[in-house]
Order: C-alpha cells, then sequence, then structure tokens
C-alpha cells in the first residue's frame, strides 16, 4: 500500500517537474541528508529550485538538517534527517523530498519547529505534539525516548499552547492562560537554556517546568536554537537566557537586554543572535563565524545588562552589539543559522553572510561573508515578490515566496 | 582555531559511529574515539568540515577504564596537548 502510495506520489511529482511551474521555493547550503529537499544529497553552493512543495507554503522551520513546512491549510510536510524520527513518517529514516507528515493529516497545524534533531507541532486548538530525539527529555513527555510520530504532550492537556521552538537539545513551549503568558523549558539545561537552575547531577528534565522571571510581559514569540533562548515582549523588549554568548557566565534566569530598540523580529544562532527594529538588523554576541569583520567593529556599542531584581547570578553579562553594515534597503525578516546569517530587504532582495564553507551563503563558493551579499535566485522570469521569506538551518538556508 | 570547547559529558555515545560526538554548526557530528581519548587526544573533528572542538575530560578517566561512562564523571579538567 505504501510503496503503491509512492509510486503515485513519484508520478505526480515526475509530471510537475515536466511543467513550466513558477518557483515557489529554493534551498542551498550542506546537503548530505537529504535537507535540501532537492532528491540530491550533494552541497550546494548557488539556489536551488526546491520542487514538490505546495504552494501555499505559510512557513518553514529549519533543524540541524531536516526541514519542516507548514502549509496555508495547516498541513505538515518534512525533509532531510530522520535518523532520529524528527521527520515524523514513522520511521527512524531520512528523506531527500519533502513528504506530508501522515499522522498529523487529521489536524490542522498553526505553528512548526525544528530543533537539532526533534521537531514541534502545535495544532489550532493549542495541543503540542512532538516526534524526534528525546534522549534529553526535549520531547517534554516523562521518559527519554525518540519518537518516529508525533504524539500529543499530555503535560499541556488543560493548556492552550501558541508556540514551539526547538534547540539543539531543549524545547520551548508559550502557553497562553487566564493570567498572562508562559513560557515552559524542558530538556537538557546544561547551560540554564531551559530557564531552571538544575542542582546536584542533575543534566535535564524530561517534563515542561515553567521559565520565571519575565516582568509580566506579554510574549510575542520565543526562539531556540543550540543552548540559548530568547523570548520577545509586546513591548518590543529582548530576554535572553542559556549558554553565554561570548566568554559570560550562563543565564538560567531571562536576561532583559538593555537596548534602546523597538525589537520586531528576532533569530537565534549558536552563537549569535539578530534582532530586527525599524527596518535595521543588529547584531548580538558571536565571537565566532557570525560575527562581523574585526574592522567593522569600530561601530561596536556595548551594553552591560544590568543585574536583575530577581537575579542571582554573580556578575552582569556583557553583551556587544552591531548595527549590521551594507544595507541600503530597509530589512523585513531575519533568520539565523548555527553560524550564518540571512535577510530579506523590503525590496525583496535575500542577502546573507558569516560561514560559508558548505555553500549556506548561496553565493556560488564557500567563502565566508563579513557583510551582506546578495544572492541571485532563478526567479523564472517573474518577480520576486517582497513576501520572500528567507529559514536557515544549522548550514543551509531556504527560501519561500508567498503567493499572495 | 578550535570551535568550541566541549566537555565530555556534554558529548553523546554512539554505537554507530563508535565514538563521543557532539554537534557541528554544518549539520553533522564532532567525533572522537575512545582509543584518541585513551591516546590524550582533545581535539574531535567533523568529518564533513573543516571545524574541529576542543574535549574537555580527565584523561586518567579513559587511561584506567576502556568503557568508560562519562555521566558518571566527577569534576573534568582541561588538559594540555602532550
Amino acid at each position: 500500500m505504501e510503496i503503491a502510495e509512492e509510486a503515485v506520489e513519484m508520478a505526480a511529482a515526475e509530471e510537475e517537474e515536466e511543467e513550466e511551474e513558477e518557483v515557489y521555493a529554493w534551498s542551498w547550503g550542506a546537503g548530505t541528508d537529504g535537507q535540501l529537499g532537492t532528491g540530491t544529497l550533494e552541497d550546494q553552493h548557488l539556489p536551488q529550485v526546491l520542487p514538490h512543495l505546495p504552494t501555499a507554503v505559510s512557513s518553514v522551520a529549519c533543524g540541524g538538517a531536516h526541514a519542516v513546512a507548514l502549509t496555508g491549510d495547516g498541513k505538515v510536510l518534512t525533509w532531510g534527517r530522520g535518523t532520529h524520527g524528527q521527520l515524523g513518517h514513522g520511521k527512524f529514516q531520512s528523506c531527500c523530498r519533502p513528504k506530508p507528515v501522515k499522522f498529523l493529516e487529521s489536524l490542522t497545524i498553526s505553528y512548526i519547529s525544528a530543533g537539532w534533531n526533534h521537531s514541534g507541532f502545535v495544532t489550532d486548538m493549542g495541543c503540542l505534539f512532538m516526534c524526534g530525539d528525546g534522549s534529553f527529555g526535549q520531547l517534554g513527555n516523562g521518559d527519554n525516548q525518540s519518537h518516529d510520530s508525533p504524539f500529543k504532550v499530555l503535560f499541556f492537556a488543560s493548556q492552550r499552547v501558541k508556540q514551539v521552538a526547538c534547540g539543539m537539545r531543549h524545547s520551548l513551549a508559550l502557553v497562553t492562560g487566564s493570567s498572562g503568558d508562559v513560557i515552559y523549558g524542558f530538556g537538557s539545561g546544561r547551560h540554564g537554556q531551559i530557564g531552571k537552575h538544575l542542582s546536584g547531577g542533575q543534566r535535564s528534565l524530561n517534563l515542561p517546568t515553567a521559565v520565571q522571571g519575565f516582568d509580566d510581559h506579554k510574549i510575542v514569540s520565543m526562539h531556540a536554537n543550540g543552548d540559548h533562548s530568547a523570548a520577545l515582549s509586546a513591548s518590543g523588549q529582548l530576554y535572553i537566557w542559556g549558554r553565554r554568548f561570548s566568554g559570560d557566565v550562563d543565564n538560567h534566569i531571562p536576561q532583559l537586554a538593555p537596548l534602546s530598540l523597538r525589537i520586531s523580529q528576532v533569530a537565534l544562532g549558536w552563537n549569535h543572535a539578530l534582532v530586527m527594529a525599524d527596518g535595521f538588523v543588529y547584531m548580538l554576541g558571536g565571537s565566532r563565524h557570525g560575527l562581523l569583520a574585526e574592522t567593522q567593529k569600530v561601530n561596536l556599542v556595548e551594553h552591560r545588562l544590568p543585574k536583575l531584581a530577581s537575579c542571582t547570578t554573580s556578575n552582569g553579562s556583557l553583551l556587544t552589539l552591531e548595527r549590521v553594515p551594507c544595507l541600503d534597503e530597509k530589512v523585513v525578516s531575519i533568520a539565523a543559522g548555527a553560524e550564518h546569517s540571512a535577510l530579506v530587504t523590503e525590496k525583496g532582495s535575500v542577502m546573507t553572510w558569516g560561514w560559508g564553507e558548505h555553500g549556506q551563503l548561496g553565493l556560488g563558493d564557500t567563502s565566508d561573508q563579513t557583510c551582506p551579499q546578495k544572492v541571485k535566485l532563478d526567479c523564472n522570469g517573474s518577480f520576486l515578490s517582497t513576501q520572500s521569506v528567507v529559514y536557515c538551518g544549522s548550514g543551509f538556508t531556504i527560501v519561500t515566496k508567498s503567493t499572495e | 582555531m578550535s570551535y568550541d570547547e566541549v566537555e565530555i559529558e556534554d558529548m553523546e555515545w554512539s554505537e554507530e559511529l563508535q565514538a563521543f560526538t557532539y554537534p557541528c554548526p554544518c549539520g553533522d557530528l564532532f567525533q572522537i574515539t575512545k582509543e584518541e581519548l585513551c591516546l590524550g587526544e582533545e581535539i574531535a573533528r567533523c568529518p564533513s568540515c573543516s571545524l574541529f572542538i576542543t574535549v574537555v575530560y580527565n584523561p586518567e578517566d579513559f587511561a584506567a577504564d576502556p568503557t568508560p561512562d562519562p555521566n558518571s564523571r566527577k569534576k573534568p579538567s582541561p588538559v594540555a596537548v602532550a
């Protein structure tokens, strides 16, 4: 039955290929686990057309080496590394082309996230489903088992989950209740990333625990990557916790970044964070590939995080903030991979910078870039609209074009 | 330059690779075998790229016990290259 279905799918896919269809998605970068979704396992240094995606993809989440796509009608497709069950296809197997997650077909998914080797899905009814690597408790179901099919996280059975964020070995869930927004953390907590101080030999928690330390703010988005966590409040303020960005202490209590910016978007890498405010992009932290050139650090502004009243850490963390240079246009969206960054400008240009060894910058080579560079997307003659959105996995990049 | 310093407790044992592993930003895994650790090697490499990490561990733990459990290890201490 399954083979027959696959044959039908493949036949349909081939038919699609024969037609001169408008392109809606591209991918490039590391491809060894099929994460580019193009059917190949080679690294690609230039944008490749990502076929077999429905035209109405509303968002994509990219993890360590897999990707999750959400369609406008709430269906989910996954591809890439599946060795830990992170694709949710019911087997511990990789898949080099987008494939629907059958288990979720009867549900309407409204939010997705992809971590190093795990995935999270939130339904329109506020239920959280997880699959993939559970060895650090990052699936939140009370054990450390991996799952090859999405399962409902029962801890949230009576609560309404709004968002999920999957990091390297931890997860966050944003829950809305009568008393406001609460973020829960679960999984590896060695660096404070789940917002809880672990004592004794404890290394992780496999059940969600509420993150304390927000000043009663409404949370609009939350983020996890590497061993970092972040949340953006409705007033445009950024909280960060988890592993230090460079040379400072880890924090399990969310630290309010004292930036005099009204932040509208946040993206986390493994050693840096990007924030967008008023069409400008700023980079926080970063001592490795994500960092901009040494020579451009003249503009660098240092901010010392104040000690929070509730903060028990002994010293405030030092954060460096740098405005991303070489931008003539306003920026409308940002994304961060492990060690590379990407943005889309208001005129629809996709630009990348950072680590480029696997072609993840899409510029045709493997060079690193210290300044955003324009990626040439072949749009089959069609004008690339401003609704393009860029997404970064650890070592790869995906761009989708909205059809609206 | 070493991409990162990682304590052996943060690495995962892979039966398949017969090595301790840690995520590499390229998507692959940094790897180091028990034999390498026994010999005092402290660099774990990624087979897919140029990056490597420095593994922080107590060499005595590996010299004494051929099948150590990294989770039961006491405080690790950085070691100098021999």
